[in-house]
């Protein structure tokens, strides 16, 4: 029995620079607002010919050409019902107005731009997708013989294609794609400057396996969205194996460590001057340091160590510190830190995403 | 070098890039992104050499091990400034004539479907009129066919002679572009779904079997009148209407007759042959309006519809046997050496 692939509604499209990227595909239920958006613009454009068609026919009916008129409103009813799509897709770019106002584009399914006979295709087709056909009558006695068209056919080949197309789609070979808007950059920036100082604990030969350096950056970009209590327990599967290996101090904060860990692969470089420590220049947080004396912290306790308590002790570290003061704990360990004053806001309960730099 | 720095040095030309997209996004060109050096032909050199650093930075992603977060932006930014690179091809207006008079008529000669939807649509045409004519075979065939009110109408609208003016001969033959071709395209369309195509097809050849049929009966009101408004049209009107559905049928087939190639590849094949003969159906639809529109319902007389009529078969057989013939086969068969020639036809 074949192996049962998972549900995915991304596309790798390989595009002539020999580059594969990836494209969203574009469901039902981003399609059919755009198909009813659509509708309603080619009624509300029929209207107004018919409208202007009405007042020319006016002017013209002294003259004799009215049947003129009529002959145009007739042809431009046909062409825009049947053309609408087919010319605004082939010159808009893959979009008709639903389209652009549900952000969704057409496109080839090898990823190039659709062509003029693609597009006149797939848009001929539709009116086999719209079947089948439902009388009104079938469900109101006396209704007037209206069929409205269901469109089962269309989402049936919907859900049973890989790239999401109908069957207009199919014959045309196209697919429509979701034309992502409003995204940024992300960049993460460390403001604790404890992160620097214990990234520099770690071994300068220490290269990190590639799965490993994908799971710090998913983890750096999530952990704003987590509890400090959350972040110790996700990251303590990472942290513990770590501390082990070199040797750190066993009350280390995970979630610290993971994140300087984070720092030492994407944001550190060699050639870096250490950062000025301040204070807690000369605190190390190995194992073997742990009963010396802790140079200008020495007489405090860990400051890496998850805290319950956080009085205002070293008002001047707070301000360089921001917001990734330590966060409390449910160790048990009771210790004056240096802290944030009193009047910032607590980290605890809200956290500053690192944001994304302005553009220029 | 770290990532931080290699994406600050990178993230100059691709806020570069977006801005270009954004102004490409727009009109279609790169000179509103507020540079000078985005004007005209640079503009267009810049984006290009700007998406290609793009594509290497994404194509590097893995190997510099960039966050997944920024992997996803570059696959955006790359898709997007993609889609602005290579856009829709516009329509060639130069290119129809070929797919009209070479594409076409030999797809149409060569495709076995054209010659079934004729048989289909002919063959059921002249059952109906057969039965039509001839009540007694069976007693009521063309009321319950037609319907007898419709039958009605039809002998009331032709009792008169024919004279219409010209003002009913404009807004008639834009009327008939309208709904005969609305009629075709409808039947193509269903033609993916094969039944229904066949269905439209074989009504409409009933429908218009057994008033042809019913009209030509002795004792029909207004039987002369009618022959003498479909003689003109008709040949270009029926055999669009077989045409129609024998485009429509091609793309069905590939369901089921994918000479070797998977489903989905195979209904896609067929249905770019199949838009050249739809492109003639619709032709010929368009030349049936006019007909129908300014000759048909005129006071000229018999003959001359008649002569036009001739002459509309003539072209169309003209159109299918002499412009249709596989000329490329002989071409191909001139060049290749003798004894691989393939068979003619």
């Amino acid at each position: 029995m074949a192996s049962p692939a998972a549900l995915d509604t991304t596309i790798a499209v390989v595009t002539p620079e020999n580059i594969a990227f990836d494209y969203q595909l574009a469901g039902p239920f981003r399609r059919l607002p755009a198909y009813l958006i659509d509708l309603g613009v080619r009624w509300g454009v029929i209207v107004l010919v018919i409208i202007c068609l009405a007042l020319a026919g006016l002017l013209a009916s002294f003259s004799g050409f009215s049947s003129f008129v009529l002959a145009t409103g007739f042809i431009l009813y046909f062409l825009i019902s049947w053309f609408y799509g087919t010319v605004l897709e082939t010159y808009f770019n893959g979009r008709t107005i639903g389209k652009w106002a549900c952000g969704i584009r057409v496109i080839d399914t090898d990823g190039r731009p659709i062509s003029g006979k693609r597009a006149l295709l797939r848009n001929l087709l539709r009116i086999a997708d719209m079947l089948p056909l439902v009388g009104l009558s079938s469900f109101v006695t006396d209704a007037a013989p209206i069929f409205v068209p269901t469109g089962m056919i269309g989402l049936l080949a919907m859900i049973l294609t890989r790239r999401m197309q109908r069957l207009g789609d199919l014959a045309a070979g196209t697919m429509v794609i979701v034309d992502e808007r409003g995204w940024r950059l992300p960049v993460a920036k460390v403001d604790d400057p404890r992160v620097p100082a214990l990234a520099s604990f770690f071994p300068g030969d220490y290269r990190v396996s590639r799965s490993m350096a994908k799971a710090l950056a998913i983890y750096a970009e999530r952990r704003h969205y987590l509890t400090p209590a959350r972040r110790r327990e996700i990251a303590r599967h990472l942290a513990i194996p770590l501390i082990d290996r070199f040797e750190f101090r066993a009350d280390i904060d995970p979630d610290l460590l993971m994140y300087s860990l984070y720092y030492r692969v994407y944001l550190s470089d060699s050639s870096d001057e250490i950062a000025d420590l301040g204070p807690l220049a000369g605190f190390s947080p190995l194992r073997r340091d742990q009963n010396k004396p802790q140079g200008l912290l020495g007489n405090i306790p860990n400051p890496i160590s998850p805290t319950v308590k956080r009085p205002s002790f070293n008002p001047q570290l707070t301000q360089e510190a921001g917001v990734h003061a330590p966060d409390t704990t449910l160790l048990g360990k009771s210790i004056p830190l240096p802290q944030p004053a009193a009047s910032q806001r607590s980290p605890d309960t809200k956290q500053e995403l690192p944001r994304p730099e302005e553009q220029p | 070098m770290n990532v931080a720095k290699l994406l600050e040095k990178r993230r100059v030309q691709w806020s570069e890039l977006e801005r270009l997209c954004d102004s490409m996004e727009v009109r279609g060109r790169t000179d509103k992104s507020g540079f000078k050096h985005h004007r005209g032909a640079e503009g267009i050199a810049r984006f290009s050499t700007l998406y290609r650093a793009a594509c290497a930075d994404l194509a590097l992603a893995d190997t510099y091990q960039l966050p997944p977060g920024t992997v996803t932006y570059l696959h955006r930014l790359v898709a997007r400034a993609h889609n602005q690179l290579y856009r829709a091809g516009k329509f060639e207006p130069q290119s129809w004539a070929t797919i009209i008079f070479e594409t076409a008529p030999q797809q149409i000669f060569s495709d076995p479907c054209v010659r079934v939807a004729t048989l289909v649509f002919f063959g059921l045409f002249s059952l109906a009129m057969y039965l039509g004519r001839n009540d007694s075979i069976i007693p009521g065939f063309a009321d319950r066919m037609v319907g007898t009110e419709q039958l009605s109408q039809l002998e009331q609208a032709y009792e008169t002679p024919l004279a219409a003016s010209l003002d009913h001969y404009v807004s008639m033959s834009g009327f008939y572009i309208m709904h005969n071709t609305g009629i075709g395209l409808r039947c193509f369309a269903y033609g993916i779904l094969l039944i229904p195509c066949l269905f439209s097809l074989a009504y409409n050849a009933l429908a218009l079997g057994t008033m042809f049929g019913y009209m030509a009966r002795p004792d029909a009101v207004g039987g002369d009148n009618f022959f003498e408004f479909v003689t003109a049209h008709g040949p270009f009107e029926l055999t669009a209407i077989a045409l129609a559905a024998a485009a429509g049928l091609r793309i069905g087939l590939g369901l089921f007759y994918t000479a070797g190639l998977a489903r989905i590849d195979s209904i896609r094949m067929n249905a770019m042959k199949a838009v050249p003969v739809m492109a003639a159906s619709a032709l010929l639809f368009t030349l049936a309006a006019f007909t129908e529109g300014f000759i048909s319902p005129s006071p000229l007389p018999y003959v001359i519809k008649a002569v036009w009529s001739v002459f509309s078969s003539g072209l169309i057989s003209f159109y299918f046997v002499v412009l249709g013939f596989p000329r490329e086969a002989n071409e191909l068969a001139s060049q290749l050496p003798a004894g691989d020639q393939p068979d003619a036809a």
